[in-house]
């Protein structure tokens, strides 16, 4: 039998490695998301206490409300009672998963990416790239990154350091778009499996498409995220159920 | 003599911007798309160093660093993981394997250089000449 993770050997292994962490506030939220019979309102308190989480959730929790005033879902106790724990989990991956992308565009490719209310941009239309990865265990779900075809060049040729009309054909394109969902998905599946939702990932899907619907798993909630850095545009959307048990 | 630096990474993308780090040192650079490719590349030429990815189709890097260390010939060589996911379980069971070093992605360049300069030794490549110059006529 495995023997229980050492937290003391661990926090030396991470501060060895140069590991970073997660907020707290997100570590703790899925902890708590991560056992059945947590009391919701302490899963209440911790998301209140970040104003960051709380906009998040009530933002789910008002799928096609275009600003905060057409909000009938106005509190986070609110938000839980209406959508279920599972609109939680979704916080406490796209928090993760954010920091992700943004982390990836400073670092890779020099970008300040910024995550803006995806209602106040013209969503994709026809052909796109679309990466998505599937991730099953305790938790079961897709996360999705969208952007277009120019998009989806400027960033292969930032990563890879060419000029975007050097950036080969579609297999290429499908690599690096194929790697920054790799790099997204593993930072928050990390922050899951931490909290005992265990869970792995399947091999990305890549390539162009224009399918924009979003599958939920049954009894799952979807986020959906939009990030800008000048001109470009990248969306992504996260899709989960807890408790696949 | 150059170093050798085998990079396994199911990624082209990954593998060209190890690739790219490493280009102003004196060095060869390997390739392995996955695990079980990895162990055949690293029999084969005993590099120096392996930066090593975890999720990888046919054979996943805990599995090939694994047989690493089970291997009398290969166990010596220094492994840094290269990984997306940095989870309490993953890191401990590959730091209990003998990894040398643990650099979690998206990452810059200067941080696998200067993890990969404590396991050996990087020498700059000399300038190449200048092209002769040919006189104004």
């Amino acid at each position: 039998m495995t023997p229980p993770p050492d937290i003391n050997q661990y926090k030396e292994l991470a501060r060895r490695y140069g590991l970073g962490s997660t907020p707290e506030s997100v570590s703790r939220l899925t902890q708590l998301v991560a056992r059945q019979d947590s009391d919701v309102d302490e899963i209440v308190r911790v998301i209140e206490k970040d104003p960051g989480l709380s906009a998040r959730l009530l933002r789910v929790a008002n799928p096609h409300a275009e600003n905060e005033a057409d909000y009938s879902v106005d509190s986070v106790e609110a938000a839980l009672m209406r959508n279920g724990i599972g609109c939680a989990l979704l916080l406490a991956m796209g928090t993760p998963l954010s920091l992700a992308l943004i982390k990836t565009f400073q670092t890779m490719l020099s970008l300040k990416l910024e995550a803006v209310d995806r209602n106040q941009f013209d969503v994709l239309t026809g052909l796109h790239m679309r990466g998505s990865i599937g991730f099953v265990g305790k938790v079961v779900g897709h996360v999705y990154l969208r952007m277009s075809i120019p998009a989806a060049k400027t960033v292969a040729a930032g990563i890879l350091g060419i000029a975007p009309d050097e950036v080969g054909g579609n297999d290429e394109l499908s690599d690096v778009i194929g790697e920054l969902s790799n790099i997204m998905t593993g930072n928050f599946k990390s922050n899951l499996c931490d909290a005992g939702l265990d869970c792995k990932l399947q091999p990305p899907k890549v390539g162009l498409s224009e399918d924009y619907s979003t599958p939920v798993e049954p009894g799952g909630g979807i986020e959906r995220l939009a990030f800008r850095a000048g001109d470009l545009l990248i969306f992504v959307e996260v899709t989960a159920n807890p408790w696949n048990e | 003599m150059a170093i050798k630096i085998l990079s396994v990474d199911d990624s082209r993308t990954i593998r060209l911007i190890v690739g790219k780090a490493f280009k102003p040192y004196e060095c060869t650079m390997l390739e392995a798309g996955n695990g079980e490719e990895g162990l055949v590349v690293a029999a084969r030429e005993k590099p120096d160093l392996i930066i090593l990815d975890v999720t990888m189709p046919v054979m996943d890097g805990v599995t090939m660093l694994t047989k690493l260390k089970e291997d009398a010939e290969l166990k010596t060589i220094p492994v840094i993981m290269l990984t997306a996911e940095s989870g309490r379980e993953n890191v401990l069971q590959i730091a209990r394997l003998g990894v040398r070093d643990y650099l979690v992605k998206p990452f810059k360049e200067d941080q696998l250089l200067e993890k990969a300069g404590r396991c050996v030794t990087l020498v700059k490549r000399a300038a190449a000449p200048a092209a002769p110059v040919a006189p104004a006529t």
